[in-house]
């Protein structure tokens, strides 16, 4: 695809056509069709988003000086909006509209496409949210058109758990799951921490540290309070004692992370796995159970499913379970939509309370591609 | 013609005229161009500019110069990738300086990398909004911050006094360029252990985007020459092919 599509008549056609079969679906569904404007502050993606999505996000500055972003993605202006004007929980939204990424380094991929997608924000039961979004988006390709296709899924929760049963200092746990889907730094920090040392660098005291904070004169806060400063390098003196894990353990979660293959097997290596270890992942291998019986009932073949134990989508807001849909175009593999669990999103863009959130995206003009070499 | 950029001012230009004097080279001004012009003795083939030294490294990436003296810092921030873009002919052994990451004395519990990634995820979620990094260098901020694996900061552009914004509140955390750390300490920050983004000299650099014509290549084979620096026009001419 160029960097600068062009849609002829024919092109917009067809994508019409296939876009109201998909947002048909959606309404069937119970999905209201609503789109957010293309100009957005600026503020609402990079706060969020971190500098890698900023990287890629395009900001242009208006005339009286305020930082504006062309969207790269719906989802958040969408979220931001239902927070805005107090929606009752739960809402379906479904949206078809383009989103804007710069793309460093592939300067033939197009800074402009066409997405089609749905959010599902608020309901209780997340076993049922799951549910539904996993199977709209795999009925939306359906009704699109398209009949081959494969999926890869993961699931954050469950490495988040794995995290949280191993006997680390808490701001490890936090570190651990921040860079989860960095495959290969999780890789070297668990070497460190079961083969490497840990040594103090800070006074194990609160009056120590106290002290030392006196002694640094007219040097600016810079923004954190004294108390911050305190309370985490007191939970580093801490950590730096208990900074250890069993070497085996540490191989132990290196390997599991390491685990990929279709569902079925990949699951099972898990259980095999965790049988080695005192560490009890049931309640998230349920849930991952459940999805390969929905999508089996969908009638997606088990050799078509993947587990891929390190999958976590590399756009930080995702939380929970997460997934790939996959089909071919005539140039090879092309992921044709995605979607997961985001449960921290709407807080962050201001809501009062946490707000469950899931939703799926489909990539219409890769779509088009895949079905037109099918 | 080859046109070749110095900088206009400063002790980067003094010492460019020492390191061309050094070989053998004697700059002259050229009559009426107030200064901001000047040539060889004995190669008339040689236009010398003096530019700002941050202008040269625009030119440079730009392809309206051959060749510039002027820092790698500034290179670096320009083009973030040099392939196909420029090639640094030769660092120059003056106008050393560090870019480097620089936090409040304050923050006793932070002195590497991996400590300021606990505190910028920290700091999101206790004060609702990112940890703001006041810097010149966004580009080289950017790459080293990835490399270092932190994402929950933001850029934010300084003109100038960079030192000075965690003190007056516009930002908590500074990347900037230091010689000796004395501005840095005086104004109650230090490096990080790993926090040395780029040690950074002065360095004649080559154009691969300028108009290299014949007659461009053969002054320039000529001026390294005349310097008994030959060897470096191959390496350059190599790029050329590429």
């Amino acid at each position: 695809m160029a960097t600068f599509p062009y849609y002829d008549a024919g092109a917009l056609q067809a994508l019409g056509a296939q876009a109201d079969a998909i947002l048909g679906l959606f309404a069937g569904r119970g999905y209201v069709h609503e789109e957010p404007s293309v100009l957005q502050p600026a503020e609402i993606f990079l706060d969020r988003s971190g500098e890698e999505i900023r990287r890629r996000t395009f900001t242009l500055t208006d005339p009286s000086g305020r930082d504006l972003a062309l969207r790269p993605d719906l989802t958040i202006p969408i979220c931001r909006d239902a927070i805005l004007a107090n929606r009752k929980w739960p809402a379906r939204i479904c949206y078809n509209g383009l989103a804007f990424r710069h793309q460093p380094g592939e300067p033939h991929r197009p800074t402009q496409f066409f997405q089609a997608g749905a959010e599902l924000l608020g309901l209780e039961d997340r076993t049922a949210g799951e549910t539904e979004i996993l199977s709209l988006a795999i009925e939306a390709l359906r009704v699109a058109g398209l009949k081959d296709f494969s999926l890869r899924i993961g699931d954050l929760a469950l490495f988040n758990a794995l995290v949280d049963a191993l006997a680390l200092p808490k701001q490890w746990r936090a570190r651990l799951k921040r860079h989860f889907w960095r495959a290969g730094y999780v890789e070297s920090l668990l070497y460190w921490l079961g083969h490497g040392d840990g040594t103090a660098k800070l006074p194990g005291t609160k009056a120590e540290i106290e002290a030392l904070l006196d002694k640094q004169g007219d040097a600016p806060a810079a923004g954190r309070t004294r108390a911050e400063i305190i309370a985490r390098a007191l939970d580093r003196a801490a950590e730096a004692a208990a900074l250890r894990l069993d070497p085996a353990m540490a191989d132990a979660i290196a390997k599991l992370l390491d685990i990929s293959g279709p569902a079925e097997q990949a699951l099972a290596e898990v259980r095999a796995l965790l049988k080695t270890t005192n560490i009890n992942l049931d309640v998230q291998l349920a849930a991952m159970d459940a999805r390969l019986a929905t999508l089996k009932s969908l009638g997606v073949a088990a050799d078509r499913v993947r587990f891929t134990a390190h999958f976590g989508r590399n756009m930080e807001y995702y939380t929970g379970f997460v997934f790939e849909l996959w089909a071919r175009d005539k140039e090879g593999p092309v992921q044709v939509a995605g979607g997961g669990r985001y449960d921290t999103l709407l807080e962050s863009l201001g809501a009062k309370q946490p707000v469950s959130a899931i939703g799926c995206a489909i990539r219409t003009e890769r779509l088009m591609a895949a079905k037109a070499v099918a | 013609m080859l046109s070749l950029a110095i900088p206009s001012k400063g002790r980067l230009k003094e010492n460019c005229h020492a390191w061309f004097a050094e070989r053998g080279l004697v700059m002259e001004q050229t009559a009426g161009a107030r200064g901001y012009r000047a040539s060889f003795a004995g190669l008339p083939d040689v236009e010398v500019m003096l530019l700002s030294a941050s202008e040269i490294a625009s030119a440079l990436l730009a392809g309206d110069i051959h060749l510039g003296i002027t820092g790698e810092d500034l290179l670096r921030e320009e083009a973030p990738e040099l392939k196909g873009r420029m090639h640094l002919i030769k660092p120059l052994g003056f106008g050393f300086a560090d870019v480097v990451v620089a936090v409040s004395q304050y923050w006793i519990d932070v002195s590497s990398m991996a400590d300021l990634d606990d505190v910028c995820a920290a700091y999101a979620q206790t004060h609702r909004r990112r940890l703001r990094v006041a810097t010149k260098y966004a580009q080289l901020t950017r790459s080293f911050f990835a490399q270092a694996r932190i994402s929950d900061y933001r850029i934010v552009p300084s003109a100038g006094a960079t030192e000075g914004a965690p003190a007056a509140g516009t930002a908590e955390v500074i990347v900037d360029i230091t010689t000796t750390g004395a501005t840095l300490r005086d104004n109650g920050l230090k490096i990080l252990d790993d926090g040395v983004i780029l040690k950074s000299q002065a360095q004649l650099a080559a154009s691969l985007t300028a108009d290299w014509d014949a007659e461009a290549r053969k002054a320039c084979e000529t001026l390294l020459s005349r310097m008994n620096e030959a060897p470096l026009y191959s390496a350059l001419s190599a790029e050329f092919r590429a």
